[in-house]
């Protein structure tokens, strides 16, 4: 156990020396920042569950199977999450690691250097999904008036479920390894994952939830709901967790106790079974993820006519990125992912049922039309977060060849605008036209809409790009993740600050305009100057936006040390 | 060709680099030699253009580094002691892009890359991604890359790490005939041998200041023995 401590304790001191980083001067900012965001999402979703749970509660009949079901679907959706997150990490932790040469090359056991790894990964890949969790299961017991005993014992079945999860999943990872590559396998993980996600989604989807609130539709689902007193899969571990939260839900807390000493014995063969196996298996995986990756592709040069119009720095950085970004496979699932939400968007205009709304159907096509410029933005954010704001951080620890090369940092992040402006701008006006026709709105409406994504786009580009070259991390092994730091975080805000002002500033006049045109008027000068006001106004925020995050990102970078 | 006037790096209130003066001449070959910490690499860094220095001047063949990057930096040809690279690439794409940055153009690229591939023994390999090479095959292709556009000044830090001995032998005579046709090149080392062989002045570093220049035969009489090599000459002028 003393060599399993020592080789946690660099994790743990490198966490405690965070505060000795002299140059980290806003670092109590920032916790403080991110602490607030945590605390206000959880509070939501506590606020949420509570809700939820006690309105089934009181449903007469059926409102213990609805919250029973809600419970079973939760700790599935919760053992799933957490099987997947522990494939990820533990894959990384166990097999990619930089630092495993190292640690391999010392006086100990490698089970031990497994047992040490396989706890980080565990902490790291499940303290976030369970303390996100733990407020649907605090509402049950406030809803149920649950005793004292309920709440000690989710914390320990929450924590079984965990180290089930992680020992199925890193037994997974130790006979898989053996067959293909670990960075092969992230990827390969990383897809299926997705595939299932995105099945999910369209299934969740096209099955028109909207309907349920519909009095005809939702009779008939309260009968279909009348029959899902079926139990769930008793091999299940999430059952096991469900039977004793459920038993102690009740006051019964003999059973509960039972179902938790089960799932308990079962946590115990799972992690004696991983060490045994670690034991003879895990050296020789590693040795294996250690090797060369087989090549697979040639990539024969020959010349470039392509992209020949452009200057050759330009030309140069284009190539590079567009290879870089279509020779990771990580990035293709990003991609099913971004076609993914493009057809559920379109497809969400599609199936409003605008025609049973209580507002005549004009007004309320144009409105939504309206509200669509600003959804369409929050998509373009969201896009340019996982794509534009990593651009400059993707570099790595190669940037030291932008620095070298003559080309200067403004000209760099500017190249980099560029590259990423003209697919978000296609996109997003594709996204904005698309729904409009499906809204059949006015003309006037079609090109507001239009002109202010030609306007929104840059300006959110250039806040990825700018931003994301002042709070570049060229350390990091997922530039992707990036922009959940503090920069990233930064971004998203000033970005839906950004967006949401737009839309204030053009609330009035288009209204004015849009009624004037349905019924007939013409608008009076003050109606004229106060349009004319707000868009230049607009224009010039749009400007501002283009500007000024691109100066601050070159400053920024320009001092950082590499 | 290489100027530094009163060339100082603070990180916070540690002087890295302390005033330095320097003046390397058109086809002098200048080995730049000191302990870890010393402050070679952020010296090479600020004459690359790849850090601002706090005060003073990088001047490259009579371009001021911080007022004209661009113009300077088209002058040099830079190699970093790690070659880290854009590892989805293959080896002519890479040449490709900084050839396009350097901006060597089609004709002369097509020949100039095939030469320094095969100077650099990675022709086979040119079609291959970086990121399947090993740090040695990295290395050779960042000097093909800092060569490819003819520089008048190459600056490089750690010539020789992960080299194979015919590479560093190659090296070697390939700097030597470089500095022939008027290259000036600067160099930092830990190799004191590869320094000795091929420098025509040595420069020594020690906590942010040139503490001795010369040849080699200039330092031995600084430390008052003729015999010495630059070994013994390095720990006498640099022990505490």
């Amino acid at each position: 156990m003393k060599d399993v401590i020592t080789l946690l304790r660099p994790r743990f001191l490198s966490f405690k020396n965070k505060g000795l980083l002299k140059n980290d001067s806003g670092r109590g900012y920032k916790l403080a920042l991110f602490g607030s965001i945590g605390i206000f999402f959880w509070g939501g979703i506590f606020v949420v569950s509570l809700r939820v749970i006690g309105y089934f509660k009181e449903i007469e009949g059926l409102g213990d199977v609805l919250a029973d079901k809600l419970l079973s679907m939760v700790l599935l959706t919760l053992f799933s999450l957490l099987v997947f997150s522990n494939i990820l990490t533990s894959l990384s932790k166990l097999y990619l690691s930089r630092d495993l040469s190292l640690l391999n090359s010392m006086p100990v056991p490698s089970y031990k250097i497994f047992i040490a790894r396989w706890m980080e990964s565990t902490l790291d890949s499940s303290w976030m999904v369970i303390v996100y969790t733990l407020p649907v299961f605090i509402s049950y017991g406030i809803v149920y008036g649950a005793g004292f005993f309920f709440y000690g014992n989710i914390v320990l079945v929450i924590l079984i479920l965990s180290i089930i999860s992680a020992g199925i999943s890193v037994i997974l990872n130790m006979i898989v390894v053996n067959f293909v590559p670990a960075n092969r396998i992230r990827n390969i993980f990383i897809f299926i994952g997705l595939c299932f996600f995105l099945i999910l989604f369209f299934a969740f989807r096209f099955l028109r939830p909207e309907r349920l609130v519909d009095p005809e539709a939702f009779s008939n689902v309260l009968f279909y709901l009348r029959s899902l007193k079926a139990p769930a899969p008793p091999y299940l571990p999430s059952t096991w967790a469900f039977d004793s939260i459920k038993a102690t839900l009740s006051g019964h807390i003999m059973q509960g106790l039972f179902h938790t000493m089960l799932s308990l014995s079962w946590a115990g063969v799972m992690v004696f079974s991983a060490i045994i196996i670690s034991n003879a298996y895990y050296f020789k995986g590693l040795s294996k993820a250690q090797t060369a990756q087989v090549r697979l592709f040639k990539y024969k040069y020959s010349g470039h006519r392509f992209l020949g119009f452009l200057t050759r720095p330009c030309r140069a950085f284009m190539l590079k990125e567009i290879r870089t970004f279509f020779r990771d496979q990580t990035q293709w699932s990003q991609l099913f992912l971004i076609a993914a939400l493009v057809v559920i968007y379109v497809y969400n205009f599609n199936a409003l049922p605008l025609e049973k709304a209580p507002i005549k159907t004009i007004y309320l096509q144009n409105l939504l039309s309206f509200l669509n410029i600003g959804l369409a933005g929050f998509v373009l954010i969201t896009i340019t977060a996982r794509f534009a704001y990593p651009a400059v951080s993707s570099e790595g620890d190669a940037f030291w060849l932008v620095k070298s090369v003559p080309i200067d940092l403004r000209h760099y992040l500017w190249i980099k605008f560029f590259i990423y402006f003209l697919p978000l701008l296609v996109l997003t006006e594709i996204l904005i036209i698309a729904t409009n026709i499906l809204l059949k709105v006015t003309p006037f409406m079609m090109v507001l809409s239009t002109v202010d994504i030609f306007l929104l786009v840059p300006g959110v580009v250039s806040m990825g790009i700018g931003f994301g070259a002042a709070y570049p991390d060229f350390k990091s092994e997922n530039p992707a993740q990036t922009v959940t730091s503090f920069g990233g975080l930064l971004f998203m805000m000033v970005c839906a600050g950004y967006v949401g002002a737009v839309i204030i500033i053009e609330a009035g006049p288009v209204y004015r305009i849009f009624m004037a045109d349905v019924q007939g008027k013409v608008l009076t000068v003050f109606e004229w100057v106060w349009v004319l006001g707000s868009f230049a106004l607009v224009f010039s925020f749009s400007i501002a936006a283009v500007m000024v995050p691109m100066k601050f990102g070159e400053k920024r970078l320009s001092k950082m040390l590499i | 060709m290489i100027e530094l006037k009163e060339l100082t790096k603070r990180y916070n209130d540690f002087p890295a680099v302390n005033g330095l003066n320097l003046v390397v001449r058109k086809g002098e070959i200048f080995g730049f030699i000191g302990p870890n910490g010393a402050g070679k690499t952020t010296t090479i860094n600020m004459m690359g253009g790849v850090l601002a220095p706090t005060s003073g001047a990088v001047m490259i063949c009579g371009i001021n580094m911080q007022d004209h990057p661009k113009k300077a930096k088209s002058k040099i040809g830079y190699i970093p002691d790690r070659p880290y690279l854009y590892e989805k690439l293959t080896g002519i794409e890479f040449l490709k892009f900084i050839g396009d940055l350097y901006g060597v153009d089609e004709d002369t690229f097509l020949n100039k890359s095939r030469e320094k591939l095969r100077l650099f023994s990675l022709s086979e390999w040119a079609d291959d991604l970086i990121e399947s090479y090993s740090h040695g095959m990295k290395q050779r292709l960042v000097m093909a890359a800092a060569l490819l556009h003819d520089p008048e000044v190459i600056i490089i830090d750690e010539p020789m790490v992960g080299l194979d001995p015919l590479v560093i032998n190659m090296v070697k005579s390939l700097f030597q005939h470089l500095a022939k046709e008027g290259v000036t090149i600067f160099m930092s080392t830990h190799t004191l041998k590869v320094a000795e062989d091929i420098c025509d002045r040595i420069g020594i570093i020690h906590k942010g200041s040139l503490i001795a220049t010369g040849t080699a035969e200039d330092l031995k009489r600084d430390i008052q023995n003729k015999d010495a090599d630059l070994e013994e000459i390095f720990i006498k002028l640099t022990e505490e």
